[in-house]
């Protein structure tokens, strides 16, 4: 099993990475154009344009920012409360992913290949902070084996 | 002796081990009871966005009397756009995308949820061709004052802002949503000027003659629901039909008729 160090480190540099993908989509938007899509196309175009691109008058990828900064934090956030942070955030994250990847695929009939990017990013980080969780949580209170109880 | 001391070892080997097993059996608990009091948790952020996501442009919004949804984005999906009363594009364009619409028409609200958005991006916007909607108040009453408010949003040149904005915030057909209070705040939100011009514009019988003739247009073209879309050009007209027509076919029509 890799380190808790490794598996921190792991989430920090995806997170980075989420924050890029999610700060151009925002960045585009309130720009007034819509982010290109790197083969050409119109997916991306027609997703922004979606009325789903927008949630309580909020661009989503401007909650995606936000998210994938409170998964940066908790990948810096030691013990419990960065992990139990991490897999809460990265479980919401994640859901709203796929909800997302539904609407794309069978309502508004577009993908756009930076949402795709951001819920691959978000779906490691669900797999990275799983293991963090399930793989050291409770451990910085157990005594070494060995120790008297 | 020895083995005494040897058996005492055991013994305490033996309880470090149970000690160990015990602690790891209460830790998988305490973690399963976390995890599933976080997945419990995320469901139900995930759920009230989605619930949030879903009923943001519903009529939930201007039609209960709430404020006027999605204002900016219709703002923003119509910038830089010329319109011309209920023309929307360049008034260059050789060919004329034609909806015949109505306001309380939920399949003209998918229409322009999933269809109009590129529409108006990919073709309108590049010239290509414009895009007329033209009104065709057939669902019930209600649809006629609907209609000319419509209308009289664009004498002050908001009429695409009003019937984007009405979609977007239209509810039950004939429930009675659409009152002067409703009308008013989708015109505020729409940004035409002069309220009090649009309020006498939209009670006058000046729109009458122009419904009626939209009428008689639509019946000519055999259209009986809404919407309903004709695509002319300098190459002739195809009727393309109703309901929610997809973008490549009216790309398709355009190209025929240019």
């Amino acid at each position: 099993m890799p380190s808790e160090r490794a598996l921190r480190l792991t989430a920090a540099v995806l997170a980075v990475c989420g924050i890029g993908v999610a700060a151009y989509i925002a960045i585009a938007d309130a720009s007034g154009s819509a982010p290109a899509c790197l083969a050409g196309g119109h997916g991306c175009e027609t997703v922004a344009n979606s009325r789903y691109s927008h949630l309580a008058g909020v661009n989503v990828a401007v909650i995606g920012v936000g998210g994938y900064i409170a998964l940066l934090l908790a990948a810096g956030a030691p013990g419990d409360l960065g992990r139990f942070a991490g897999l809460l955030v990265a479980l919401v994250g994640f859901g709203f992913s796929v909800y997302l990847t539904y609407l794309e695929l069978f309502v508004i009939d577009a993908i756009c290949q930076w949402c795709v990017a951001s819920a691959c990013v978000m779906t490691l980080l669900l797999v990275v902070n799983a293991w963090r969780m399930f793989g050291y949580a409770g451990r910085d209170r157990l005594p070494a084996i060995g120790e008297p109880g | 002796m020895a083995s005494r001391k040897a058996q005492k070892e055991r013994l305490r080997a033996e309880r470090l081990r149970r000690e160990a097993e015990e602690q790891a059996a209460t830790r998988r608990r305490r973690l399963v009871q976390y995890g599933s009091g976080l997945g419990l948790l995320a469901v139900i952020v995930v759920v009230v966005a989605i619930v949030v996501s879903q009923s943001g442009s519903s009529a939930s919004g201007a039609g209960a009397g709430g404020n006027v949804v999605d204002a900016s984005l219709v703002s923003k999906q119509l910038q830089g756009i010329p319109q011309d009363r209920t023309v929307l594009g360049n008034p260059g364009a050789k060919v004329t995308v034609i909806e015949y619409g109505d306001l309380q028409c939920p399949v003209c609200k998918a229409f322009s949820f999933d269809v109009a958005p590129n529409l108006i991006s990919q073709v309108v916007g590049k010239g290509t061709a414009d895009y007329e909607f033209r009104q065709f108040p057939i669902l019930g009453p209600d649809s006629i004052p609907a209609a000319k408010a419509a209308l009289a949003a664009g004498a002050q040149g908001r009429y695409w802002n009003f019937v984007e904005l009405f979609y977007r915030n239209q509810g039950e057909e004939n429930s009675g949503y659409v009152t002067d209070s409703f009308l008013t705040s989708i015109a505020q939100a729409a940004g035409v000027r002069d309220i009090s011009k649009w309020n006498s514009d939209r009670q006058s019988s000046k729109w009458d003659a122009e419904l009626s003739k939209t009428r008689s247009d639509a019946q000519a073209l055999g259209f009986n629901s809404t919407p309903s879309f004709v695509v002319e050009g300098p190459g002739g007209k195809k009727v393309l039909g109703s309901g929610v027509i997809p973008l490549s076919q009216i790309e398709s029509a355009i190209e025929s008729v240019q």
